[in-house]
């Protein structure tokens, strides 16, 4: 891949994760209410999958979406403005955190309903097939999918009529450890691991280290090709990195805001999380890698991070600052009308 | 005007539907006892070959495929067969399909046909019966329409497949060899208008589906008794025709829902309050609502029969009203 191309995911990368971050003031300060989903060391798999897309292939994300949408195309202010409720959200104040989507940007809907996105997923691929458009649709999806009988039913059906979609199971499961230190399941399968069942199913299927950047991308370009070259059903399960914030049922800072300063070993006190530092957290190991690879000096990720924070904080003062929806609006859009000349 | 069957209109309109708007797919799933008679079915199968999806019994999964489908620029029919098997879609009918125009604030939506057979059918039993209009009913974004006759099935199913709204269609297995002339070509018939099936003069019956015919012979039988029925056809829940109904009990004073769906929460406790909230001094004497009996559909055919509400039902119900 071209280093234009990693550095853009990279860009990508940084920009989720320091959208997270905002979504968590935000929280925090009592901005918005209710429970929340951050994706937080998942950023390698969402930027790198989304930029191997073309702008018509649609995707459908769940209630872990603002690293998806963000990728997608969604602006930050907007994604700030939807999840604070507000008229200038991408919808409005109708979605919130758990809906982030926007058609304008080919992410027609997100569902927080466990495995809702992925039969809407292989719809839009029927679309895209029997219309021939050329897209390949995309669902994004969790381990905990695979308790629900609808992506058994959506596996099947998408092989059965050689729908052109991918189906990217994000595995963020915790370790056996952490489960027994009370961390949330995302999943109770028997092997923590779902690649099995699609490929009974005879679909062609990849595993991945979700938190390798690269070899997500290298994959998805070529899953993207093999999907819409020869309209047939791809499943991709990849192995993210489970954030050590991501314990309960709210998310908690407990490996701080993320600091550049940790790669030259300055600054951050690991505590018990020096794994999460060293080796998890994707958005550190691409910067290293960047480094290494000299495609990057340290004053320029600095410089490019400082941008990218300045741009985040703005858009989230914009979007705090906009109006709320009229309360009057409540029962607009609940069937569409047509337009009354 | 050409004489037909309502399964017959029920295929004449997916015919013309699907040769107008190459967007229009089918997932057959199955049109047994609704159409599987009409010759245009083999015409379909042939010429739209392409457009048609041999679906597994994969309910959700189906549904959630016409609903992504719908979001991205096809116009899905998705046929459940039996009306009860949409509970096992309900997530994907009510959340997603019913739930995107409004959650996107008014940039997406779904166009989709979800249709079914509903009501007792002989023999059905408790989980091949069901009538869903009303719990239906009690979700937002969902058109909701009930042909009776032939020409209404035609035109109905054809202004369904034209929406933009995520629609159900739901077809009684009772009312698929009843024939009527239905008008060719580009008729259709738009949502929210109630048909007066019948025009009288002392008492309103509001009905829908195979209740309208129910409602139509009893009010021929109450002619011997001087007692002159108005009946009316509500053909869409969604939208409801509220004008045609208070209109009616404005002139006759008195009203009978007749409903096959069970009494609680029902086709005839919202039309009887709605009356309520807007006509109440219409009101000679108080509403009746006619339901399905409380209880489930019993396999037994007689005890089954007992539980629909009735033409005998309608017409001692008359009688008393009229007293």
């Amino acid at each position: 891949m071209s280093d234009e191309k990693l550095i853009r995911i990279f860009e990508q990368m940084l920009r989720i994760r320091r959208f997270e971050e905002g979504v968590f003031e935000l929280h925090t300060a009592g901005a918005f209410g209710g429970h929340y989903h951050l994706y937080i060391g998942q950023e390698a798999t969402g930027a790198a999958v989304i930029n191997a897309l073309k702008g018509i292939d649609p995707i459908f994300s769940t209630h872990r979406n603002h690293g998806h949408a963000i990728a997608r195309g969604i602006e930050p202010e907007a994604a700030f403005a939807e999840i604070l409720g507000k008229a200038s959200g991408s919808q409005g104040g109708r979605g919130g955190t758990f809906h982030l989507a926007d058609p304008e940007v080919a992410m027609p809907h997100t569902s927080a309903l466990v495995g809702g996105a992925v039969p809407l997923a292989a719809g839009a691929a029927l679309a895209a097939k029997q219309n021939r458009t050329g897209a390949v649709a995309v669902a994004l999806f969790g381990d905990g999918c695979f308790e629900e009988g609808v992506v058994y039913e959506t596996l099947n059906l998408a092989r059965m009529w050689q729908l052109p979609v991918i189906f990217i199971c994000e595995n963020n499961t915790p370790g056996a450890l952490a489960k027994a230190e009370g961390g949330n399941n995302t999943s109770n399968l028997p092997d923590g691991r779902v690649a099995d069942t699609p490929r009974a199913l005879k679909i062609k299927t990849f595993e991945v280290d979700g938190s390798d950047a690269i070899a997500v991308s290298e994959l998805m370009v070529e899953c993207r090709k093999i999907c819409a070259e020869k309209s047939q059903p791809i499943f991709v399960e990849a192995f993210t990195e489970r954030w050590p914030g991501n314990v309960y049922s709210f998310p908690s800072m407990v490996t701080g805001m993320t600091d550049f300063g940790i790669l030259n070993e300055v600054g951050v006190e690991k505590k018990e999380h020096s794994e999460w530092f060293d080796k998890g957290d994707p958005v550190l190991t691409l910067a290293r890698v960047l480094l290494k690879k000299n495609l990057m000096n340290f004053s320029e990720i600095t410089a490019l991070n400082k941008r990218v924070i300045d741009e985040i904080n703005q858009a989230k003062e914009r979007a705090l600052a906009a109006p709320e929806p009229a309360l009057e609006s409540f029962s607009e859009f609940v069937l569409f009308e047509e337009a009354q000349s | 005007m050409t004489l037909m069957s309502y399964g017959e209109a029920v295929v004449d309109a997916l015919y013309t539907s699907m040769k107008e708007d190459p967007t229009v797919t089918l997932i057959w799933g199955s049109l047994t006892g609704v159409g599987g008679q009409s010759p245009l079915v083999a015409k379909i199968k042939e010429e739209f070959s392409d457009r048609i999806l041999h679906p597994p019994i994969s309910e959700a999964g189906m549904a959630g495929i016409a609903a992504g489908a719908a979001m991205s620029g096809l116009r899905p029919i998705l046929p459940f067969g039996t009306a009860s098997f949409m509970l096992r879609a309900w997530d994907q009918i009510v959340h997603e399909a019913g739930s995107v125009h409004y959650m996107s604030n008014g940039k997406a939506r779904a166009p989709i046909v979800f249709h079914g057979v509903h009501g007792l059918r002989g023999g059905g039993g408790p989980q091949h019966s069901l009538s869903p209009q009303a719990m239906l009913w009690n979700n937002p974004g969902i058109e909701i329409v009930l042909p009776s006759s032939p020409a209404d099935a035609r035109g109905l199913l054809r202004s369904a497949i034209r929406s933009n709204n995520p629609t159900v269609v739901l077809d009684h297995q009772r009312l698929t060899k009843v024939e009527g002339d239905v008008p060719e070509g580009d008729f259709i018939v738009p949502f929210g208008r109630a048909d007066i099936k019948r025009v009288g003069k002392d008492i309103t019956i509001v009905a829908a589906s195979l209740q309208v015919k129910a409602a139509i012979s009893a009010a021929e039988e109450l002619v011997s008794e001087g007692i002159d029925l108005e009946v009316i056809d509500l053909r869409s829940l969604v939208p409801l025709d509220e004008e045609t109904i208070l209109q009616s009990v404005a002139k006759t004073g008195r009203l009978i829902v007749a409903d096959e769906t069970p009494m609680r929460c029902s086709i005839a406790s919202e039309v009887i309050v709605t009356v309520c909230e807007k006509g109440l001094d219409f009101f000679k004497s108080p509403p009746v609502r006619i339901n399905r009996r409380h209880g489930h559909i019993p396999t037994n055919l007689a005890m089954e029969e007992h539980g629909l509400p009735s033409v005998q039902r309608i017409v001692a119900a008359a009688k008393s009203l009229a007293v």
